[in-house]
């Protein structure tokens, strides 16, 4: 089980959420963050913190937003640490939110 | 009687478990960002290694936030009564050796009211796996100071500082004649994954103390021990046959001092190799003291040494009686010593 | 010699001695002694809490009484028709209670001026000379030197050879009263099997004792007292623990479940513990826990994995035990809670006997927290009273507390050896697979779904696949065990937990009311040990033409059935009680009957003639 990041935090990136993380699994990209789905552990810090509603626990997702499970996947296959990750394409591909 | 198994140990699924299948379906409540969902994941990560059925696995708690741990595995359980879990646990595991016995627990369960407890069972080695989560605070209740919180600690219960000394638990269980212990942290998964497997190898009583953050009432109490800017130069890591170097890059040494103990020496110092086998007890409560010698903090296995098991002595012995007595008969222990008889009147039926 | 020999149908002997003058051995000599002729018997052994206390002073006395009789007895007798005092302190600390007319045996070796100092007696004054025995039919012997004179052939140190004159003293009580002798001789040679010597000079002491008091004149031709009649059967002499812990075993047996008992050594429990641990074979297994709570703990993990848990211990453990014993009753896992009661408040007097923990085992915890509490009655009882609490546990699912007592656990009684199918079938009935569909039709297992009959949840132990399930101390949900902070579920478990304990009583047989003239409009209602004060006192008040009848209750919680019924049938109700009157006031609170109460505290069992004339007294004013 994971918590995972939706559209709402393209090109917003506050990271407070990576603060809260007791287990570093929230990494950066260059558009949005992404939860590492092995690594988080279900504690929902990150959840309540998010000042755009980004963040919904796996169950919970809007189904539109499925989707960003498998990005988070792609994003942080491999690493560890809260180390800074690349977009992947789908998430690259997104047109610049309005501010 | 007892000559027949209770019960007959099921055969290994086809398919091994997975994590997944020690979730129970209940909803975890412990607070946001709880240092004890990080350990709950590493230990359903970690329980499909042990190769063993859900069935054959027990979790026994006490009182506290640790405590809920069992509800959350899909395994048997027990949410025993505050401090008790190692004595509810040790009956389990003597009566039913073939079962997989495992306590959590926390610093105020563990070393304030279950103090006693927790020693008697690491010097009887009843084969348990205790985990002691160690927050060095009072959660449940709301944020009083544990035997385990440094003195001075501002807390609701000690406004002005608190006057106590605290326990080092690892020196603690080495004092109580502890085979195995060891150290991690909550957000370090592999090594707490690491240490739970080299716990759940040893033979008898098994004490892994988890650093816990209590992000509510302790927030960051470890986290220079976490922190990627500074836990290289307050982690050691031991490695049983390596010696003990630390410091970014490994630049730094613990070397004996004259006094007798450890302490944190030069760059070209040689470094003691860390030996976690070795039967006398000393080198690794000096280990455990190192900290306040100045040294770092050390994370893994201090001490694993075999020696007999209370519940495998307990069997041994009640087979070894039972060779040489054969199996009880009721009849005759009841019927036993000095007899008489009373006939019955002449006439009468017999009974 | 051809003395005229005395017939008596019945005798009360009190040894008295050191707590190191082997006064116990003696008395439960005497006692198998008395069994294997044919008496009937019972005992008190009455010792002090001082394990040596200073020698020769009063704190040290050990004492161990016995009734034997031609006839039924259920007490050790009010006082002794025979003292045997080993020395000065023996006989200062049991006279007060001697009547005038008794033989007293005295040791004379032992009078010198220093034990009479030590035992308190005025520097100088002896009550073998100052005439303060007068009254007293006084048999001086001089056991030392004639035990030291028969072992002369041994060669014993001076002090060994001493230690011998309790088995003199055996044997001249043994000839008095014409007693069998050969079980004693077999019984010395086993206990000194290793030390062949010893057990040669105890034998030859023991014998040295016979024969003097064959050729002394002191004693004429001894007594005889008839064997009595009594139910066909294979009998033994037992006590009230060795009883109780048998019971366990027997009713563990009947159950097929391994026995664990958590214990932790206290008076005068600690011989449940011994006993247990000395039957390994049987699947008995034994744990000395670090303290009370950790007995009590290890007992119900036991449980919990599949075993019959089983902790023992006396008042101040009990308090220990509370809270666990709550925990097992939020389980409702089988577990018995034995308490040999014994002087209380807080340690008390620990050798001495009392039912003042009669509200403790019943109230004595937090919350709406039942269990099921049950009493013994007699030693032998024990037996009878620990497989029904078994049987409770089992079938039940709940703590059961079982009551004995100080004046139980070391008195002896003869007891007929039971056939094992006379007892009770107690089934586990382990669960072995789901009991219930969830709500996707999926079979599932619920653990606190409910015996219709019993209202017992499953028993699921720990291996059984598939039933995987978290019990705790916390509130759970009626069925799925899953917990609960649900109000009206809280209302609901609180009252079937209650409702699950008083379905006990349906399985309970009627009282039985002994009134042979069935023209009482007394009744005397016991419970626990006070049973055989109260029939021997009955059996007086019948003797001297009067009318009482007498009941006594096992069960303390629930009580059974007919009991409301049967204390409006009489005009008085007496319930005699070593407290204050805890049972009478739950019988008052209970029902609509206003029983009076009769008690004492004074470490005893009640005497038969205090007992007599309260009866008496409240037969005259009906």
């Amino acid at each position: 089980m994971t918590y995972v990041i939706g559209a709402n935090c393209v090109d917003v990136k506050d990271r407070t959420c990576v603060a809260e993380c007791p287990v570093a699994c929230i990494h950066e990209g260059d558009r949005m963050l992404y939860i590492h789905p092995e690594e988080c552990v279900d504690c929902g810090a990150c959840e309540p913190v998010c000042p755009v509603e980004a963040i919904y626990h796996v169950d919970d997702l809007p189904a539109d937003w499925l989707w960003h499970l498998d990005a988070a996947a792609e994003a942080t296959a491999g690493r560890a640490d809260a180390e800074p990750v690349s977009d992947p394409a789908t998430v690259t591909a997104l047109p610049p939110a309005i501010q | 009687m007892s000559d027949t198994p209770l019960l007959t140990i099921a055969e290994r699924p086809a398919s091994p478990p997975s994590a997944r299948d020690f979730r129970s379906d209940q909803e975890v409540r412990w607070c946001p960002g709880c240092g004890d969902y990080a350990i709950l994941a590493a230990v359903q990560g970690f329980l499909p290694e042990l190769g063993l059925r859900r069935e054959n696995i027990v979790f026994v708690s006490g009182i506290g936030c640790s405590s809920r741990f069992p509800y959350y595995l899909d395994t048997y359980g027990m949410h025993s009564i505050h401090g008790r879990a190692p004595a509810i646990a040790t009956g389990l595991a003597v009566s039913r050796p073939d079962l997989s016995v495992w306590v959590v627990t926390g610093d105020g369960d563990a070393l304030s009211i279950g103090g006693n407890h927790l020693i008697h069972a690491l010097r009887r080695n009843v084969n348990l796996k205790i985990l002691l989560f160690n927050n060095r605070i009072y959660g449940l209740t709301k944020g009083q100071y544990s035997p385990t919180s440094e003195t001075g600690k501002i807390t609701k219960s000690t406004p002005e500082g608190s006057l106590d000394h605290p326990f080092n638990p690892v020196s603690l269980a080495l004092g109580a004649e502890a085979g195995f212990v060891a150290r991690t942290l909550d957000s370090d998964r592999k090594h707490l994954t690491s240490v739970l497997r080299a716990a759940a190898a040893h033979e008898g009583t098994a004490l892994v103390e988890i650093y816990q953050n209590c992000n509510i009432f302790n927030d960051g109490a470890f986290e220079r021990l976490k922190a990627p800017g500074t836990r290289d130069e307050h982690v050691l890591r031991l490695e049983h046959g390596a010696p003990m170097r630390y410091g970014p890059a490994g630049v730094r040494t613990v070397v004996r001092d004259p006094g007798g103990g450890l302490r944190p020496g030069a760059a070209d110092d040689a470094a003691v190799v860390h030996d976690a086998h070795t039967s006398d007890p000393v080198p690794a409560f000096a280990l455990s003291r190192l900290p306040e010698a100045g040294g770092p903090t050390p994370i893994g296995v201090f001490r694993s040494v075999r020696r007999p098991t209370y519940d495998g002595a307990v069997a041994e012995q009640g087979r070894r009686v039972r060779a040489a007595r054969g199996p009880g008969s009721v009849a005759d222990l009841l019927g036993g010593g000095d007899t008489w008889t009373v006939p019955a009147p002449f006439g009468s039926e017999a009974r | 010699m051809s003395q005229r020999v005395t017939s008596v149908s019945r005798v009360v002997i009190r040894f008295a001695g050191d707590s190191g003058d082997g006064m116990q051995l003696v008395g439960d000599r005497f006692t198998a002694q008395s069994t294997l002729f044919g008496n009937d018997v019972s005992t008190f052994p009455d010792f002090p809490a001082e394990i040596r206390a200073p020698g020769g002073t009063l704190p040290g006395v050990s004492a161990f009484q016995i009734q034997f009789a031609d006839h039924s007895v259920s007490t050790p007798g009010d006082a002794a028709d025979v003292l045997v005092a080993m020395n000065p302190a023996a006989l200062r600390a049991n006279l007060g209670g001697l009547p005038r007319g008794a033989d007293v045996i005295v040791d004379t070796d032992e009078f010198t001026g220093r034990n009479l100092v030590k035992a308190g007696y005025p520097a100088g004054v002896s009550p073998l000379a100052d005439g303060s025995l007068a009254g007293y039919r006084v048999h001086a012997v001089a056991l030392t030197a004639l035990t030291v004179g028969a072992l002369r052939s041994f060669d014993l140190p001076r002090r060994d050879a001493e230690r011998g004159r309790n088995m003199f003293a055996l044997g001249l009580l043994s000839w008095m009263y014409h007693r069998p002798t050969e079980a004693t001789v077999a019984f010395l040679r086993e206990k000194f099997a290793r030390r062949p010597e010893l057990a040669a000079a105890n034998v030859a002491a023991f014998t040295a004792g016979w024969n003097y008091g064959e050729t002394t004149e002191s004693f004429g031709g001894g007594y005889r007292v008839a064997s009595a009649p009594r139910e066909p059967g294979r009998y033994r002499t037992i006590t009230g623990n060795r009883a109780l812990a048998y019971g366990l075993i027997a009713a563990a047996d009947r159950a097929g479940l391994p026995l664990f008992l958590g214990s932790y050594p206290i008076t005068p429990a600690s011989d449940i513990l011994h006993e247990l641990s000395r039957q390994r074979h049987f699947g008995v297994t034994t744990f000395q826990a670090e303290d009370e709570i950790a007995g009590i703990g290890a007992a119900l993990g036991a449980s919990f994995g599949g075993s019959l848990g089983v902790t023992t211990t006396s008042g101040p453990g009990l308090a220990l035990k509370s809270e666990t014993i709550g925990l097992a009753v939020s389980l409702e896992l089988p577990l018995v809670i034995v308490d040999v009661q014994r002087g209380g408040p807080s340690t008390g007097l620990p050798t001495k006997t009392e039912q003042s923990d009669l509200l403790q085992a019943l109230y004595g915890r937090n919350g709406e927290s039942p269990v099921p509490v049950l009493a013994a009655s007699s030693p032998g009882d024990c037996f009878g009273a620990a497989v029904e609490a078994v049987r409770i546990a089992v079938t039940y699912r709940t703590p059961v507390v079982l009551l004995s007592d100080g004046y139980l656990a070391n008195g002896s009684e003869p007891w007929r050896v039971p056939e094992v199918d006379e007892l009770p079938v107690i089934a586990p009935a382990f669960a072995t697979g789901p009991n219930a569909v969830d709500a996707d039709g999926t079979p599932c297992f619920q653990p606190y779904l409910r015996d219709p009959d019993t209202l017992a949840r499953p028993w699921a132990v720990p291996g059984t696949p598939g039933l995987e399930h978290r019990v705790g101390g916390l509130e759970k949900a009626d069925r799925t065990g899953e917990i609960s902070y649900d109000a009206a579920n809280h209302d609901h478990m609180v009252r079937t937990r209650r409702a699950k304990v008083d379905r006990i009583a349906r399985g309970l047989p009627p009282l039985v009311v002994d009134d042979p003239g069935g023209r009482a409009e007394v009744l005397v209602l016991g419970w626990g040990s006070t049973a055989g004060p109260i029939a021997a006192a009955c059996t007086e008040v019948r003797a001297a033409g009067g009318a009482v009848a007498r009941a006594h209750l096992r069960h303390l919680d629930p009580f059974p059935a007919d009991l409301g019924e049967l204390l409006g049938r009489y005009r008085r109700v007496l319930v005699p009680e070593m407290n204050l009157g805890q049972l009478a006031g739950l019988l008052r609170a209970r029902y609509p009957v206003d029983v009076e109460s009769l008690t004492q505290v004074r470490g005893m069992p009640f005497k038969v003639a205090e007992l007599r004339t309260a009866i008496e007294k409240v037969a005259a004013d009906v």
